[in-house]
């Protein structure tokens, strides 16, 4: 088969996993080829908008598991094919010498066995590390059930190791991913973090789950994303609405995948890591899914009117990021720049608070934005919503003086 | 008469001729580069101060480094005033020191954050969207359109980043090449400078061809998202990106 043809089978069979991130890993350039950057570089972005920074491939599409979800499962009739350890590093080092990426993210079908697919993964890697002098960013799965030793070895080579836990409650993965157990992911996860170090997954270990093919809420995901963060020291956890690939009677009939499910769900996931919420402030048993017309945020704010309006020139940092509009960095500004003078309204927007969120929950000097009897529920709740709809676009015709 | 006060074009020369005015207590009413052709109402004058080496560890010890840096990426951009921007930034940055920074209210203050910030970005962004083609000789050869001048901080990146090639990447704009030899790189302008050849290597054709490949089947299609991707890679770098050049 030509490389060409290869590539189309083996990309288009990699493309759902979320993870593209290639930061976190600063591996210095000593004779051999590349770099990789702290804060990560984007090199292109797809049709679908997602970023593209490392060479997204499967080893092969080849897989003894039969997931439900899964387009590479083995009762699917679809073309198959396997990369070489050669083919590989010769189409990683070429990209990356035309900067089209910033590394490698490789995956793979399981072969013969979890240790056989994990040794050709190895050989791949190590090529590319020692022959090629690659310092260039690699990210690689860890296959669940792998021995512990080659997991050491793979973890020497690479920036970033992750293992999907793809469905958030054990159920949910008995269902459709009989093949899968859950125990041998969180055994990955746990000797990563013991082992985690400067010389083993300098760039840490992330994770992904599938939002909608199952019936999980909201608040089983956003719990066990915690849990994640928690337990295992994740850097991250990725979401990845469901996009109906397979024909199956487990699995949901749904028009198009539930993106702004997966959107709330980043939100809240961002709340968790940077805004010092927890999840039982978001979410609970009686309120289980997020509000798909508002932000987490927002919809906090609301649920908690009584805390509300803040006065911007007094109230902590923490109270400042429980503001809708105001972010990390608008708050460290707030904070350093009020000892020097008092805030208004008009200061705030030069800071990068987005007023029109922000303006219905604080106090700026002692004043309201408006009527203080507007202060209430309802009002802003609609004009929030007003807010997010994103303004249709209409189409402006010149007038014509003659016809 | 309004007074416009030169200076050679350079970031050193600039910083000395601002340090020059502090000292003799001059407020300008323009600070301009040598080539600048007067309006009617202004006069122009040359001071020709020599440069002096020891203003810029001054000046970092002054403002801090992360001011003084963000002041040079200012300098870089195409900003129609910026170096009487960088006049009143300097002269507040005598009282505030290192706060500088956190003055804003200030309205120079919040120009150098705003196009500092831009340029910043625009370096980082490039990083990504250069796109190298292999010519016949194994040199690595890219041509970018940025806004600012930005080359020689792209340069710094690909030398740590290529080490062990011969690259050469071409502002087309502003008409200057930099160039690598496995040790270091030279900026040299278009006058001085000859390439022999353009012809891509053999293996050009078929690696574009695989990334093409790639770039198409990447994209989820039940996800498809123009504007989302348009914000991020706007349109205006697509004339030189392998990938999405096709579909200008």
């Amino acid at each position: 088969m030509e490389l060409q043809e290869k590539l189309k089978i083996l990309v288009d069979s990699a493309k759902y996993d979320a993870s593209c991130s290639s930061s976190g890993s600063s591996r210095k350039n000593k004779t051999g080829l590349g770099t990789t950057s702290i804060s990560g570089i984007c090199h292109s972005f797809a049709s679908d908008g997602r970023c593209i920074s490392l060479l997204k491939i499967l080893m092969t599409n080849c897989c003894i598991f039969d997931c439900k979800y899964c387009l590479n499962r083995k009762s699917n009739n679809i073309p198959r094919a396997i990369f070489t350890p050669e083919e590989i590093c010769k189409i990683t080092i070429n990209f990356y010498r035309r900067n089209y990426i910033e590394g490698l993210f490789l995956s793979s079908g399981i072969i013969k066995n979890p240790d056989y697919t994990m040794e050709k993964m190895i050989e791949t890697v190590s090529l590319l590390r020692n022959k090629y002098h690659f310092y260039g960013y690699i990210h690689a799965k860890a296959i669940p059930g792998a021995s512990e030793k080659l997991l050491k070895e793979l973890g020497k080579l690479v920036d970033r190791l992750s293992a999907n836990i793809e469905l958030p409650t054990n159920e949910g993965l008995k269902l459709l991913a009989p093949n899968k157990n859950s125990q041998k992911v969180s055994e990955i996860m746990n000797y990563v973090k013991e082992n985690h170090s400067k010389k083993y997954v300098p760039a840490g270990q992330s994770t992904q789950m599938i939002i909608g093919a199952t019936k999980e809420t909201d608040f089983n995901i956003l719990t066990k994303s915690a849990n994640l963060y928690e337990q295992f020291k994740l850097k991250r956890v990725f979401y990845s609405a469901y996009v109906p690939v397979n024909n199956d009677r487990l699995l949901p009939q749904l028009k198009e995948p539930p993106l702004k499910r997966e959107n709330r769900l980043y939100q809240a996931d961002w709340l968790l890591r940077y805004y010092n919420y927890k999840v039982k402030d978001l979410l609970n048993e009686q309120h289980p899914n997020f509000n798909i017309l508002l932000d987490p945020k927002a919809d906090y704010a609301l649920r908690n009117l009584k805390e509300f309006p803040k006065e911007i020139n007094k109230c902590s940092y923490f109270d400042l990021l429980k503001i809708p509009g105001i972010g990390v960095k608008s708050a460290k500004r707030i904070i350093s720049s009020r000892k020097y003078f008092t805030l208004r309204l008009e200061d705030l927007k030069r800071m990068g608070v987005v007023i029109k969120r922000a303006k219905y929950f604080i106090l700026c000097d002692g004043k309201y934005f408006t009527d203080p009897h507007y202060f209430k529920k309802n009002f802003i709740e609609t004009n929030l919503i007003l807010e997010e709809k994103e303004p249709e676009k209409k189409s402006y015709q010149q007038l014509r003086l003659f016809k | 008469m309004n007074l416009v006060y030169l200076y050679d074009g350079s970031f050193l020369n600039l910083l000395t001729l601002i340090a020059y005015l502090f000292k003799h207590q001059i407020t300008p009413y323009n600070i301009k580069n040598q080539q600048y052709n007067p309006n009617l109402l202004e006069e122009i004058i040359n001071l020709n101060v020599s440069n002096e080496e020891q203003i810029i560890p001054k000046l970092i010890e002054g403002l801090g480094y992360y001011n003084f840096r963000l002041l040079y990426y200012v300098f870089l951009s195409e900003e129609e005033h910026k170096e009487l921007i960088m006049y009143y930034y300097l002269k507040n940055g005598l009282k505030y020191r290192n706060r500088i920074g956190y003055q804003r209210n200030l309205k120079c203050v919040r120009k150098v954050l705003k196009v500092g910030q831009y340029v910043f970005h625009e370096i980082h962004k490039m990083k990504g969207f250069l796109r190298f083609k292999e010519l016949e000789n194994r040199i690595l050869y890219a041509e970018m359109e940025p806004e600012n001048n930005i080359i020689f901080d792209l340069s710094i990146h690909f030398q740590k980043r290529l080490n062990q090639e011969y690259w050469i990447i071409k502002d087309v704009r502003r008409k200057i090449y930099s160039c690598y030899n496995k040790k270091s790189f030279i900026l040299i302008p278009e006058e001085n400078f000859h390439l022999y050849t353009k012809n891509q290597s053999s293996e050009e054709q078929e690696f574009e061809s695989l990334w093409k490949t790639f770039y198409q089947k990447i994209g989820i299609k039940e996800r498809k998202n123009e504007r989302c991707r348009m914000n991020f890679m706007p349109k205006k770098y697509w004339k030189y990106i392998t990938e999405v050049r096709d579909e200008l």
